[in-house]
């Protein structure tokens, strides 16, 4: 695929970065291998694209379809080719529609600037703001091409809300009111888009490992028949340990 | 730092999780206060596991939000059932038997976990005398699990059965193998023993629609159906009832769910210490940065529009304003500016309704409020020249109120109220004259001579409407007399100018109004008005006069001034003493002669009235002039009213509502034929007016002249009763007596018996 850098939308992106201490510096160190950058980059644009989605109101799920979206575009190609912030705005933007939550451009483009240039005017309607809007709908045209326009994607968020519900009902009422187990799980959830483990585990296992943590995190107790319940959902012991690892991996990030 | 919760996590991880604790949370004072506590006892690690160390860092590390007291984002969620045939989200069959938890230990969870208030369905397997005994088959609400084989007993005591209608033995309605939901009244967790009800009051706030009783087995719940043929298949996994469910593939269920568990999803929770919520300002919200970029967006046009306007290009500034407002409705500049350009070309109303949009947004806009006292002034002269002096004066008023300083506003205000206490003045003198002139007591020799006079000045005469005013006029002239006699002066002017209010009211609602609303404007300020006396002979007259004018249009009109005054100011008479009615008991006119007098009144009184002059000429003069008098609210009674109907005019004038309605009759053939009731309310109004002194001068009048006065009167009495019973006079509405009423349908339906007939 050709580099798609238009004069326009890198400027405009770059513009909207702003001086060259902005928040996607490049690391100080040269010790960090590229691969590790390269993580610490992507970690740092999916915390821009969870940050959006709430200065956006969007609900969890468009989020996770934005990460998802950013992640598999990033498999296919390389970092250095594409601007990454504004591949993460037209995956915002793409996720909205996708999801039915449908964001404007404008938007997205004032919440950008703001994250980029804080305390900032708005933008006036003037060349670069129609600049920026271009490059966002070009970029968002560039990753539906880069992912064969398979941009729907089944999320753990719906396994894990009835897997808490069923665990829920195993657990005794009062103990389970005075332990935010959903709140965690939750966040948990949501937390674990930053890294690469939502595109390489199923749904149900994600939803499984997660709650598990969360479980764990408060040492609720809940009853264990002939299997945990965690098998019940199709999760071999070995797998749960490797997600519920990565799971809270990206947490401490 | 919840303690509970955190001990609960201790003993769950040992002691090696408060290690890390104590190591990672060093700083956090909250994790300090209660260090000692938890140092107290020792742990012991329950479950035993790799990955231990991770996970006890990662309590350890983010142990400050898990533990935070905010943490937990919801107080206890009421457990709502969902709808039967509803699924929102996948109904799963109870946990426990796809885990196959253990009979004993099932068993034990129940006896541990289930409370009062929860639904159970089971089967009645006997009836004794005291109760019967369900075998529980499964649960129904509040607890989801497992207990078909436990095969628990509860019994349903007797008291706890209501009564089903005629049976005396409440027991007898239910036969063995029913299936019955109840709800779990007590739990004798040690002997295990559970006892259900079947009273609603059992049931918690949430389930309290549920209905108890007898059952059917196609309402057992989804999830035990669903369980039964879990039991049955061996290949039914978790995963596979669940995506085969609808509520699976709703879309919405995940919002759906997240409300029921009472996470946010607007305000996420997250373990990140970046992306905590509270950390984000409200103003870098897409939200409120749209509606600043809308606002500077929106200036821009204005400014734009600005300019053009200040070149003449008045189109050009309309549609940048016009823009600006796409752009950010209600911004306050372009409201100003738009109001400014319509203040220009004269749209004086959009102007206002802009500027008042303005200042609602932004109450301390200089500009908005200059221009809108100055737009406010306009529109205020405007509606003098209109006479319509009561909201002229209201919006003086309204501008000084914005604008203190607002020097044009005083002015116009003083001028205002000059203008309108000139009109009162006048009023009381025109009221004092007839006061004096009212104290002849007339006979009905004499006001019959009068009438005939008056009948020969007019040219244009129905015969039959003589007849009928003739009737009427000696009927209203002795009324009238009989009024005057017994009334005081002031009491005299009222009833006449109740009358003659009635009778106006009766013409025309226009006319009325417009008359009237002057009137009223002028009687709102005088608060003098006192009801006539019951007895008054006037009335009898005024009944008569006043019913005498026909609804007709400008040839009725002309008639009107033409067909003898006496008629008329007889049929005005006793319309307008049929309207006074409740006050005088003038009702002695018989209905008929009332109706036809209502008929003709309330559409040509006023005209009528009005001219008493001779032809209509004169009569368009005396309403031209009475027009103009009205204009100045100048209602002294001496106006430029051609010769012979000066001294009625004089009267008239006082009540400047005659003087309306007359030049709005000729002017405007609004002969509608307001409906009776209407006409009604205006009389009602009128007479229940006793507050304005043109009713006195006007039954004054009336006794001088009757029938041109009467006329007038009644137009003007109509006008202004019927303003300011509409206006102001809500307070002066009177209930009329029945025996009113009657005469008012009675009068409709002749008026509309009269419209039909002569236009000349």
């Amino acid at each position: 695929m050709a580099r798609f850098i238009t004069p326009g939308s890198m400027g405009a992106v770059s513009r909207l970065d702003g001086a060259p201490g902005g928040k996607r510096g490049a690391p100080a160190l040269d010790t960090d291998t590229d691969s590790t950058r390269e993580i610490k980059t992507h970690f740092r644009v999916c915390r821009f694209i969870m940050e959006t989605g709430v200065k956006l109101g969007m609900r969890s799920v468009p989020v996770a379809t934005a990460c998802v979206l950013y992640h598999r575009f990033f498999q296919c190609v390389s970092v250095t080719v594409y601007e990454p912030y504004l591949v993460a705005m037209s995956c915002i933007y793409l996720a909205g529609k996708v999801e039915e939550q449908h964001l404007r451009t404008r938007d997205i483009i004032n919440v950008c600037h703001r994250y980029f240039h804080s305390s900032s005017e708005p933008l006036n309607c003037d060349g670069e703001f129609w600049d920026l809007r271009d490059s966002v709908v070009q970029c968002e045209l560039l990753v539906l091409r880069q992912l064969n326009f398979h941009v729907s994607f089944q999320h753990p968020h719906k396994y894990l809300l009835h897997y808490l519900l069923s665990v829920k009902s195993l657990v005794n009422r009062h103990a389970w009111s005075r332990t935010p187990v959903a709140e965690t799980t939750w966040a948990l959830l949501r937390d674990c888009y930053h890294g690469t483990m939502c595109v390489r585990h199923a749904p149900q296992h994600i939803a499984i490992a997660t709650l598990y943590l969360a479980l764990l995190s408060y040492g609720v107790e809940v009853p264990v028949g002939e299997r945990e319940w965690w098998q019940v959902g199709g999760m071999s012991q070995h797998r749960s340990r490797v997600l519920f690892r990565q799971v809270h991996d990206n947490g401490p990030f | 730092m919840d303690r509970d919760l955190l001990r609960q996590t201790l003993s769950h991880h040992g002691q090696s999780l408060f290690t890390h604790l104590k190591c990672e949370q060093s700083e956090n004072p909250d994790f300090k206060a209660i260090e000692p506590d938890l140092s107290k006892a020792s742990y012991q690690r329950k479950y035993g596991g790799e990955d231990n160390a991770l996970v006890e860092q990662f309590i350890a590390r983010k142990a400050d939000i898990l533990f935070a007291p905010s943490w937990k984002s919801s107080a206890l969620l009421e457990d709502v059932l969902e709808e039967e045939g509803e699924e929102p989200y996948a109904i799963m069959p109870p946990l426990e038997q796809f885990m196959e938890v253990s009979f004993e230990e099932r068993r034990n969870l129940l006896y541990r976990d289930i409370e009062r208030g929860d639904i159970v369905i089971g089967r009645i397997n006997s009836i004794r005398d005291f109760g019967f005994f369900v075998t529980l088959i499964c649960m129904g609400g509040g607890l989801e699990r497992d207990i078909e084989d436990l095969e628990l007993t509860a019994l349903c005591p007797l008291r706890d059965v209501p009564s089903n209608g005629n049976h005396d033995d409440p027991l007898s309605y239910y036969q063995l193998n029913d299936l019955i939901r109840a709800g779990v009244k007590d739990i004798d967790r040690y002997h295990e023993k559970i006892t259900i009800s079947l009273q609603p009051s059992s049931l918690g706030p949430n389930l309290m629609n549920l209905k108890l009783g007898v059952f059917s087995r196609d309402d057992l719940p989804l999830q035990y159906s669903r369980s039964v043929r879990v039991a049955n298949d061996n290949t039914e996994t978790y995963e596979r009832v669940l995506e085969g469910s609808l509520g699976y593939s709703n879309p919405s269920n995940v919002e759906y769910l997240l409300g029921k568990i009472g996470v946010s999803d607007t305000q996420p929770p997250s373990l990140m210490r970046g992306l905590q919520s509270k950390h984000f300002l409200e103003e870098d919200f897409a939200t409120t940065i749209r509606k600043k970029q809308s606002a500077s967006w929106a200036l821009k046009c204005v400014r734009v529009g600005v300019d053009h306007f200040k070149s003449g290009r008045h189109v050009e500034a309309m549609n940048e304003y016009n823009k600006a407002l796409e752009i950010d409705t209600n911004n306050v500049e372009a409201l100003v500016a738009r109001g400014a350009l319509y203040a220009n070309k004269g749209s004086l109303l959009k102007a206002i309704t802009d500027f008042e949009l303005a200042l609602e947004s932004c109450p301390t806009h200089r500009n908005a409020k200059k221009y809108l006292c100055q737009t406010l002034v306009e529109r205020g002269g405007q509606l003098e020249e209109e006479e319509k002096l009561v909201t002229a004066e209201g919006l003086y008023r309204k501008a000084l109120a914005l604008d203190d300083s607002f020097q044009g506003a005083k002015e116009a205000l003083k001028k205002i109220e000059l203008l309108i206490q000139k009109s009162l003045k006048l009023r009381e003198e025109a009221a004092a004259k007839e006061a004096e002139k009212a104290k002849n007591v007339e006979t009905s020799a004499e006001k019959l001579r009068k009438i005939l006079k008056e009948e020969k000045r007019y040219i244009h005469t129905n015969p039959s409407e003589r007849m009928k005013r003739k009737q009427r006029r000696s009927s209203s002239s002795s009324s009238s007399s009989s009024s005057s006699s017994d009334r005081s002066s002031s009491g005299r002017r009222k009833s006449k100018k109740k009358k003659r209010k009635h009778r106006r009211s009766s013409r025309g609602k226009k006319h009325q109004q417009v008359s009237s609303r002057d009137n009223r404007s002028v009687a709102d300020d005088e608060e003098e008005w006192y009801p006539a006396p019951p007895n008054t002979s006037a009335s009898f007259l005024d009944q008569k006069s006043s019913v005498v004018r026909p609804f007709e249009g400008p040839e009725r009109t002309e008639e009107g001034s033409q067909p003898p005054s006496k008629g008329r100011s007889h049929s005005y008479h006793s319309l307008s003493s049929v309207s006074d009615a409740p006050d005088n008991s003038r009702f002695e006119d018989d209905p008929f002669d009332a109706s036809p007098q209502r008929a003709e009144g309330s559409k040509g009184k006023g005209v009528r009235g009005d001219k008493t002059s001779d032809g209509d000429v004169k009569d368009r003069e005396g309403s031209r002039g009475q027009r103009k008098r009205q204009g100045q609210e100048d209602q002294s009674g001496p106006q430029d009213v051609p010769s012979s109907l000066e001294k009625v005019k004089h009267r008239r004038m006082s009540s400047s509502s005659a003087g309306s309605e007359h030049s709005r009759k000729s002017d405007q053939y609004t002969n509608d034929l307001p409906s009776q009731s209407h006409i009604s309310t205006y009389r009602r109004s009128d007479s229940g007016k006793y507050g304005s002194t043109e009713r006195g001068d006007k039954k004054e009048q009336e006794r001088g002249t009757r029938r041109s006065d009467g006329g007038d009167y009644r137009s003007s009495t109509d006008a202004t009763r019927n303003g300011k019973g509409s206006s102001a006079g809500g307070s002066q509405k009177k209930e009329l007596p029945t025996n009113l009423l009657d005469l008012f349908s009675q009068i409709a339906q002749f008026e509309k018996e009269k419209c039909v007939k002569p236009k000349k």
